[in-house]
This record gives C-alpha cells, sequence and structure tokens, in this order.
C-alpha cells in the first residue's frame, strides 16, 4: 500500500503524531529514542512514523553513535508550499470570473444607454 | 520556510460601491465564489455551502463600507475534525476611475492549518479543476 514514490505529502501530515513530531524536530534535531519518549505509542509505532516522515521527505535519519537522530528536511515541506500556491491559484480564477462578470455588466448597461 | 500567506492584486473598471456589493451581498457573491448566508455585520456567522460537502464557516470580523471586509474562515480537517482557522482581508482602494481589490488570505499559521486546509480541498480537487478548465 505504502510506496515512497507515491507518498502524499499531506497523507504524511494528515497524522496529528506525525505532525507533532515535526513540530518539535523545528525546535531541535532529536533521536528517535527522545522523540518516542513524548508519545504514549509502541517504540515500533514511533519508527513506522519516522520511516513515513522520511519517506517524504520532511525528516532525515542520521545514525550518531547508537542513536538515530532525526532532522528536518525542506523536500516534505515544499509540497505543502506547492498546495498554499493551489490555493492561490483558487482565488485568481475566483477573482478572474468576477472580473468577467462585472465588464459583462457594463457592456450590457452601455448598450442600453446607461 | 513556507510561505503562509496569499496576496492578491486586482484591478476593476467598477466604482468600490459595485466591487462592494459582490462582496458583500449573498445573490452576487454567489455568481463567482459561492452560495453562502453573508451579511455585512460585524459578528455576524455565516457559511459557504460546499458542493463538496465540506462547508467553511466563517465569522465576520470587520466591515468598512466599500473600503474594507475581514472574515474568519474555518474548515474542519476532514482527518481529526479538529477545526482551525484562516483570514480573508478585502481592501478596496479607489484608483483611476475603477477599484484596487486587495485580497490577503492568510492565518495558515502551523502546518496543522496548511494541512486541514488541504484535507477539505482535496474533496474539492476535481471540481476545482474542471472550473480552472472552464475559465
Amino acid at each position: 500500500m505504502m510506496q515512497s514514490q507515491t507518498l502524499d505529502a499531506f497523507q504524511v501530515v494528515a497524522d496529528p503524531s506525525r505532525r507533532a513530531m515535526l513540530h518539535m524536530l523545528s525546535k531541535e534535531s532529536l533521536s528517535i529514542n527522545s522523540l518516542a519518549e513524548n508519545f504514549e505509542m509502541s517504540r515500533p509505532a514511533v519508527s513506522k512514523h519516522i520511516k513515513i516522515l522520511s519517506m517524504a521527505g520532511f525528516i532525515t535519519i542520521e545514525d550518531v553513535g547508537r542513536e538515530r537522530h532525526c532532522t528536518l528536511k525542506q523536500d516534505g515541506f515544499n509540497e505543502l508550499q506547492k498546495w498554499i500556491d493551489y490555493y492561490d491559484t483558487f482565488w485568481h480564477s475566483k477573482l478572474s470570473k468576477l472580473q468577467s462578470i462585472l465588464n459583462n455588466k457594463t457592456k450590457k448597461q452601455k448598450k442600453h444607454g446607461k | 520556510m513556507l510561505h503562509k500567506e496569499i496576496k492578491q492584486n486586482w484591478f476593476f473598471k467598477q466604482a468600490p460601491k459595485i466591487v462592494w456589493d459582490y462582496l458583500t451581498k449573498p445573490e452576487l457573491i454567489e455568481q463567482w465564489l459561492g452560495k453562502s448566508d453573508f451579511k455585512p455585520v460585524v459578528g455576524h456567522k455565516f457559511s459557504f455551502i460546499s458542493s463538496c460537502g465540506n462547508d467553511s464557516i466563517c465569522e465576520v470580523l470587520e466591515v468598512k463600507p466599500f473600503t474594507k471586509l475581514v472574515y474568519s474562515w474555518q474548515k474542519n480537517s476532514a482527518t481529526d475534525g479538529k477545526p482551525f482557522t484562516s483570514k480573508i482581508m478585502w481592501t478596496l482602494i479607489a484608483k483611476d476611475n475603477g477599484t484596487e481589490l486587495q485580497l490577503v488570505h492568510n492565518g495558515f499559521i502551523t502546518i496543522e492549518d496548511v494541512t486541514a486546509h488541504e484535507a477539505g480541498w482535496n474533496h474539492c480537487h476535481k471540481q476545482f479543476e474542471e472550473l480552472l478548465k472552464t475559465n
């Protein structure tokens, strides 16, 4: 079901636990162990979330001694940015519709000698 | 990091009063943005009825007739039902025998906001694409 290529950035951050992990990592890089301390879930469950975040490009995992350290990565966030851009397009589309409605209205009024 | 704000400037050949009507009269709003029970009264709670069943719950925050209109824009996240709010601010400036209309859509402060918004729009994705094609 989960293929690294098809992981959608939004599906990845749709999970509250994963969002909480990203928030913690936005303050500092943390080892998987210290991240796990903040969550009431099994260590394998935490590891699974971490793996998903890493596959979607939100974090990198680096071995430091015995610990595995997680650091935020830009790629996943770029995907989210694309979405904001998408919303930008939404407004652009709506407002250009408004513009054409208003322009048509003006033309009609001119026709009727107003 | 993320750009957290959408800003657009549009020029209309019509006077601010006419543009204002299209921002504040439900029958005119519906023509370009969507069905709603909007009233230009501070504190008025209204919604944009979505054809995808994901309505936006809004509240009027500021009304300066023909000049400025601000409302909150809230959706419930499709994934965890947690509400989030963004803010839409319209500013009208009389200019060159017409109106400059500024739109600022912000309040996407956290990743949660960005996510929840997207989750809602995901359902509308297809319809939105259709709309873009027809325009």
